[in-house]
């Protein structure tokens, strides 16, 4: 092939891309619009006329009823599909974190119920509040009829947030809401989950309850482990926790464990190492929660160093069972999908105001309520 | 007349980008009627001008031969120095300047440890990139940098919106393009950076300084990362430690679709640009589509791919220029 003619080879083949591009685009467009011809079979009864020749002495007899049968053509096409609402659920992490992949599965089994509501969970694939603020843009230019959002970032999502609610766009917070005083905070309609000034506290107390009740003392040293530092909920729920551990006197650090579960696993570690008298682990979600229960196993370490943590998993519910993880505090993110997707059908409707917060925990998972618990991961995929 | 003309466009490194970008935007407004809006438009510039103006600057220096890795940890760390010193009460411009500064000083040490010890850059930037995101974890200890202070004329200045809802940006973006394209095409510095890019023992022999031009380049692509770091002050208003992580390559695959070679000593500065509206087009198009985020990633490996195999045509025809 001469030099020239690799050129334009290169150059052709860019051009079919580009055509075979727009074909496809218009394919999938005209397929879903394409009128249907069928075939209806009628039956009615007609009167027909039949001239019977006069050579026959007998007289004519009755006319005969003579059932017609006729085949008519017609064409017929799809009625419009009920007005879909389009719903836009835009969170600060994604799939990859066990914890939302279950927010989604719900987010989309409510959409399911809802034939009027067209949802798109949009998120993105690293924990990124730039990127999340960017997806929302680009929602935004979509102009979508309802927006459930995360708050991740108060300050930096400010400037979009009213911007959409300036443009008519509903606005629902989930999972993370807007902690500033009230002059401050973003005008939207409502917020669905838990109280995160509390949840720590709440963990805690739980977990040093229970530690005291099978050892008769409290932990002689404690550690949080969080696996995103800097999201305003985790950083709040360390601060119930340490607060908690100070009032009573046991030390606790705070320890930045990153998201991937291997480093996690090996921060850890090392910290149990430097720190051998640590007998509890807290941590503030299954990205967390994981590496810790894997490295009590892993060092033999069950009965010796105990695990207490946020959100929960179908693994976590093992440990529980098997005494690894000591009690759980639950914000059912499964229920803050459902109750954010149906707050957003209920308005768009119906009509109905949401009120300013539907909260779906803190609850105290230890192993007395597992089996409610179970079902709730079994069929969720989180608790 | 006619067909020499037709030749020097059909022949210029863009064609591919542009061609690409043409395919994408249709493709994209037949699938879903939102993306040819005006607000989709100034998303697109948004994110386009925050990722293009690094990607100008890795074109520039892939051109000249060398990759730099460390982009996006400069374009995270330039921000979160003005911040920190506006907290600290030293004026944002000042704050600005150290922060450039500080972003040519880590170009550089790039190019330092690159020429002096032979390493390769893609080597070298690597082990600054690593150097940078620790020690933006260790200042930050993990939280995100808040600006507390209200809006200074710099953050507007650099990012904040026009009148016309466009940002600040999008136009220091195009102005920056304006300028390297001229640099590159129309100076005999330009000559210089393709020459040391084809091949650097005939550019010395040919009484280049090759050393000065891979040293200037290094540093010119370190402080357009750190100025579209700087362009999220207005946005943002906060740094976190792990802001334009995985841009370094997002960077690297614009400036391929846009016709750089990786080997260096090809490439448009016109055609980086518009491969990184072409990223920029594919995000904002998968979310009007509502598709998960790590479609986006896909996609773009495929583009990439595709890209890469023109550009190796090209290459191959070039070499038989020879």
């Amino acid at each position: 092939m001469s030099a020239s003619m690799s050129r334009t080879a290169a150059i052709v083949l860019a051009i079919v891309l580009l055509v075979v591009g727009i074909a496809a685009g218009y394919g999938i467009g005209y397929a879903t619009l394409k009128p249907v011809t069928k075939t209806v079979t009628v039956t009615s009864p007609t009167t027909v006329t039949v001239t019977v020749p006069s050579t026959s002495a007998a007289p004519a007899a009755a006319t005969p009823a003579v059932t017609v049968t006729k085949t008519v053509t017609v064409t017929v096409t799809p009625k419009p599909p009920a007005k879909k609402w389009t719903v836009y659920f835009i969170p600060h992490a994604g799939p990859a974190d066990p914890f939302w992949a279950c927010q989604m599965r719900a987010a989309q089994a409510a959409a399911a119920l809802l034939p009027e509501i067209d949802l798109k969970f949009v998120a993105p694939e690293r924990y990124g509040i730039k990127e999340q603020i960017e997806l929302i843009e680009a929602a935004i230019a979509k102009k979508p009829d309802f927006l459930i959002v995360t708050i991740s970032n108060a300050e930096a999502m400010d400037p979009v947030l009213r911007k959409a609610i300036k443009a008519g766009i509903p606005v629902l917070a989930v999972n993370i809401e807007d902690y500033r005083p009230e002059e401050k905070r973003i005008p939207y309609l409502g917020y669905v989950g838990m109280d995160e000034r509390i949840s720590g506290e709440i963990l805690a107390k739980a977990a040093f309850k229970r530690f005291k009740a099978i050892t008769g003392r409290l932990p002689k040293r404690v550690v949080v482990g969080i696996h995103q530092p800097g999201l305003i909920c985790l950083e709040m729920r360390t601060d119930g926790i340490m607060k908690v551990a100070k009032e009573l006197g046991v030390p606790c650090d705070r320890l930045d464990i990153t998201m991937d579960p291997t480093k996690a696993m090996e921060i850890l570690r090392s910290y149990l190492k430097k720190h051998p008298d640590t007998e509890m682990i807290f941590t503030l979600g299954p990205c967390g929660s994981h590496p810790a229960i894997k490295l009590i196993k892993e060092l033999g370490l069950k009965g010796k160093v105990y695990h207490a943590c946020i959100d929960l998993s179908p693994k976590i519910l093992d440990a529980i069972e098997e005494g690894v993880t000591l009690c759980a505090v639950s914000q059912q993110p499964a229920a803050q999908a459902f109750y954010a997707v149906f707050t957003a059908y209920l308005y768009l409707k119906y009509g109905i105001l949401p009120p300013m917060k539907i909260p779906t925990g803190p609850t105290v998972v230890d192993k007395e309520n597992l089996a409610i618990i179970r079902k709730q991961v079994k069929t969720t995929g989180g608790a | 007349m006619g067909l020499p003309k037709v030749k020097y466009i059909v022949y210029r490194p863009e064609i591919g980008a542009v061609v690409g970008a043409l395919a994408v935007a249709i493709a994209f407004s037949s699938l879903t009627e939102a993306f040819l809006t005006f607000d989709n438009l100034i998303t697109i510039m948004t994110i386009g001008a925050e990722l293009g103006i690094v990607t100008i600057g890795v074109a520039f220096l892939m051109i000249s031969g060398e990759f730099d890795l460390s982009v996006g940890a400069v374009f995270a760390l330039a921000p979160l120095v003005v911040i920190a010193l506006a907290n600290l009460g030293i004026d944002m411009f000042i704050g600005f300047v150290i922060a450039m500064a500080l972003s040519m000083l880590v170009g550089y040490v790039n190019a330092t440890i690159t020429l002096r010890a032979g390493i390769p850059s893609f080597i070298t930037t690597l082990g600054t990139m690593f150097a940078i995101r620790g020690a933006l974890l260790m200042l930050t200890g993990g939280f995100p940098l808040k600006y507390k202070g209200p809006v200074h004329p710099l953050m507007v200045v650099l990012g904040g919106r026009t009148p016309f809802e466009f940002r600040m940006s999008a136009i220091w973006f195009l102005i920056g393009v304006a300028i390297l394209a001229i640099i590159l095409e129309l100076t005999p510095y330009g000559n210089h950076v393709f020459a040391v890019g084809s091949n650097v023992v005939v550019s010395e022999e040919m009484g280049i300084n090759v050393r000065k031009v891979k040293m200037t380049n290094f540093i010119l692509c370190s402080a357009l990362a750190g100025l579209g770091g700087c362009f999220t002050l207005d946005r943002l208003k906060m740094v976190d430690p792990l802001l334009a992580m995985g841009m370094e390559l997002e960077a690297i695959a614009a400036a391929v679709v846009g016709g750089c070679l990786l080997r260096g000593g090809y490439g448009s500065i016109i055609g980086a640009a518009i491969g990184a509206l072409i990223i920029s087009m594919v995000k904002c198009g998968l979310v009007l589509i509502g598709v998960q985020a790590f479609w986006y990633q896909a996609f773009i490996g495929v583009i990439l791919v595709i890209a890469a195999l023109i550009n190796a045509y090209i290459s191959k025809w070039i070499l038989k220029r020879r």
